[in-house]
């Protein structure tokens, strides 16, 4: 049997979705997704901070998170896929970027909360929720787990309730 | 394309050569085959055969009986059955497991006769006192227009019905307009919604000229709850079903039964669509029709038995139009299109492997075609090789991982109307919430928003508003065809 991360909910072994609570419990490329890009006005989360970000840390970066709470920029790796949490004394998986720094455990991150990849030769940018316990939004929209979610400029990524702003140079004016 | 039983073969000619080319082909093949030419063993027999072949094709009266006679299938096959599977191969493991397959037949045309089969249709309206008005001169209107744009050859009857039928055009083909106009114009709506009254009377219409050369059919219209006559309904449906006649139903508004007219029409593998907008009624007939103008079989059945072991948990028909279908091995696909294929996912559980075994049946089964004056039998299996559990697979093929996962998303609200009817409206609203998360994800922005707004309405009212059940329901079995149109 395979366990749904989200739910709980058992199932058989070769099924694709959980069928309590929908998730994706395989990774898939799935290509109907690449082209939606989530309403950015939801729920009033936009605001415009392109002017409150120094112009030297935009430079050579394809993709930054920009934490909001603390107006600062989150240090990223520089590899097409790396995964988000808190590093825990002991865990055997650590995150390649730990938000312990910011009180992640207090705005509900779990340890391996979501994956980021930059796939190069689109040029497109996907979060996926990996079952975390508190799960994940885009502006404001609940995203299923384990499935690829598309990231555009401007949109507003929260994890539990952890929210950065996603931010792509080029597409700044 | 050595099949030495057909007389095209023999000559070595295609089915549609010309009688010069049968002629010439004749010639070529007697001076190569001639046994003062040809020493070889058999070439009397090669020779005598030729001439059986030439003496046949040579004579157009011959010729287009053996034509019409002909096995299409062999060598020459004119229906084509594609399968895919969820995973590669069975895992060898010591549970259950799923896997899924998605079967496809089409009508590849490679048969010299594709002349279009006539319809023999029934329209049945509901004049139900529900209609009056605006609804019953809509499709007053819609029903004048779709039966003037009908052939010459099509076989035409109009059935109207409330809680008693009357037969307004009885079944003939060129109905004078003048008379179908009158008497289409003398409806008006009084009385209940008794559907078997209706159907019935469309059954007897239907059945005075029905021939294996049409495409027999049953359009209903209704808007209401039929009472007490369901099961004559169904049991009225499958006899219609074994005679060949499909039934495709439409529902205006809101209060219509959908569980029940889904029901009644997948027994034939007929669709029901639910329209909102009096404007749609005359697209859907136009549809309705258009599609059934499109037959290459008039019926098509499929028969699947799961190997020992394996259960059939669910199939679901996605082209040409999306549609449950009713665990069972055996049932109704309705027609088959002219090159356009009828695609199937199956869901298959299966019981662990014995060690020994490295290659699995999962199920066998037959499509069984009409056309015309002949039945096919088409037959497949299903069968998948064993694995290690070690083993890694490659990520599933794109189309059947998309059919899986809206299947998914019907079956979401399917269990959240299960839960609204076992009395937990607190599931049922975190589910849709799950499934607005789920269809916004993948893109489905307006679906995503009719399910948030009921899962709002659900926290209200502990249970679904009427329009949002169906407009979910009907919006996910949509979302299952490849292309929406």
């Amino acid at each position: 049997m395979i366990t749904c991360r989200v739910c709980n909910n058992q199932e058989y072994h070769g099924v694709f979705f959980c069928g309590e609570c929908g998730s994706q419990l395989v990774l898939a490329d799935d290509k109907n997704v690449n082209t939606f890009i989530y309403p950015s006005q939801a729920r009033g989360l936009e605001l415009d901070i392109s002017n409150t970000i120094p112009k030297k840390l935009l430079e050579n970066k394809t993709f930054i998170l920009y934490y909001l709470e603390q107006k600062e920029v989150i240090n990223i790796p520089d590899q097409n896929e790396f995964t988000i949490g808190r590093i825990v004394d002991g865990q055997v998986i650590t995150p390649d970027v730990d938000l312990n720094p910011y009180k992640a455990f207090d705005k509900g991150v779990s340890r391996l909360h979501a994956t980021i990849r930059i796939s190069s030769e689109k040029n497109k940018i996907h979060v996926i929720d990996l079952g975390s316990a508190n799960g994940s939004s885009v502006n404001g929209y609940d995203i299923p787990a384990n499935s690829e979610v598309p990231l555009n400029h401007g949109d507003v990524l929260t994890l539990g309730k952890f929210s950065m702003k996603v931010i792509l140079p080029k597409e700044m004016k | 394309m050595t099949n030495k039983t057909d007389f095209y073969n023999r000559l070595n000619i295609n089915t549609g050569a010309s009688e010069q080319a049968i002629k010439k082909a004749y010639r070529l093949a007697v001076k190569k085959s001639h046994p003062d030419v040809n020493k070889n063993d058999g070439a009397t027999q090669l020779f005598l055969d030729i001439q059986e072949a030439y003496k046949i094709l040579s004579d157009p009266s011959k010729k287009g009986a053996y034509d019409e006679g002909r096995e299409p299938l062999g060598t020459q096959s004119a229906v084509h059955i594609a399968t895919e599977y969820s995973k590669d191969a069975l895992t060898k493991l010591d549970e259950p497991q799923i896997i899924y397959a998605l079967v496809d037949i089409v009508s590849t045309q490679t048969e010299k006769d594709t002349t279009d089969l006539p319809l023999n249709i029934s329209f049945v309206l509901d004049n139900s006192t529900s209609m009056d008005g605006a609804r019953l001169e809509v499709l007053k209107g819609a029903t004048k227009e779709i039966i003037q744009e009908l052939n010459d050859d099509d076989i035409i009857s109009v059935i109207s019905f409330n809680d008693r039928a009357k037969v307004l055009l009885s079944s003939q083909s060129q109905p004078p307009m003048a008379h179908v106009e009158s008497n289409i114009n003398s409806l008006f709506a009084e009385g209940g919604t008794e559907i078997y009254q209706g159907l019935e009377a469309a059954f007897e219409e239907i059945k005075k000229n029905s021939a294996f050369n049409y495409v027999n059919h049953i359009i209903l219209i209704t808007d209401g709850h039929t009472y007490g006559d369901e099961e004559n309904c169904i049991t009225l449906a499958r006899s219609a079903a074994k005679l060949d006649i499909g039934i495709s139903g439409l529902g205006i508004g809101i209060e219509w039964n959908d569980e029940f007219i889904d029901e009644l029409c997948a027994n034939t593998g007929g669709q029901c669509m639910f329209i909102q907008e009096l404007d749609q009624v005359k697209n859907f007939l136009k549809q309705s029709i258009t599609s059934l103008q499109e037959a290459y079989s008039r019926h098509i059945l499929l028969e699947i038995i799961p190997a020992p072991g394996v259960k059939m948990l669910s199939a679901f028909r996605i082209l040409p139009e999306a549609l449950p279908l009713p665990t069972q091995e055996e049932f109704s696909l309705g027609i088959l299109k002219k090159d356009k294929p009828h695609r199937i996912l199956f869901e298959f559980l299966v019981n662990p492997i014995p060690e020994e075994i490295d290659q699995v049946v999962i199920a066998s089964g037959a499509f069984f075609l009409k056309r015309k004056s002949r039945d096919f039998t088409i037959p497949f299996t299903l069968n998948r090789p064993i694995i290690a559990e070690s083993e890694e697979f490659p990520p599933p093929p794109e189309e059947i991982f998309r059919a899986i996962s809206h299947l998914t998303f019907y079956r979401l609200q399917e269990k959240a109307q299960k839960d609204v009817a076992s009395g937990n409206p607190g599931t049922a609203f975190q589910r849709l919430i799950n499934l607005s998360s789920h269809l916004m994800a993948k893109g489905e922005e307006s679906l995503a928003k009719i399910a948030m707004n009921e899962a709002d309405y659900i926290k209200s009212h502990n249970n679904f508003s009427p329009t949002g059940k169906k407009q979910l329901k009907y919006g996910t079995i949509r979302l299952m065809l490849p292309e929406k149109t």
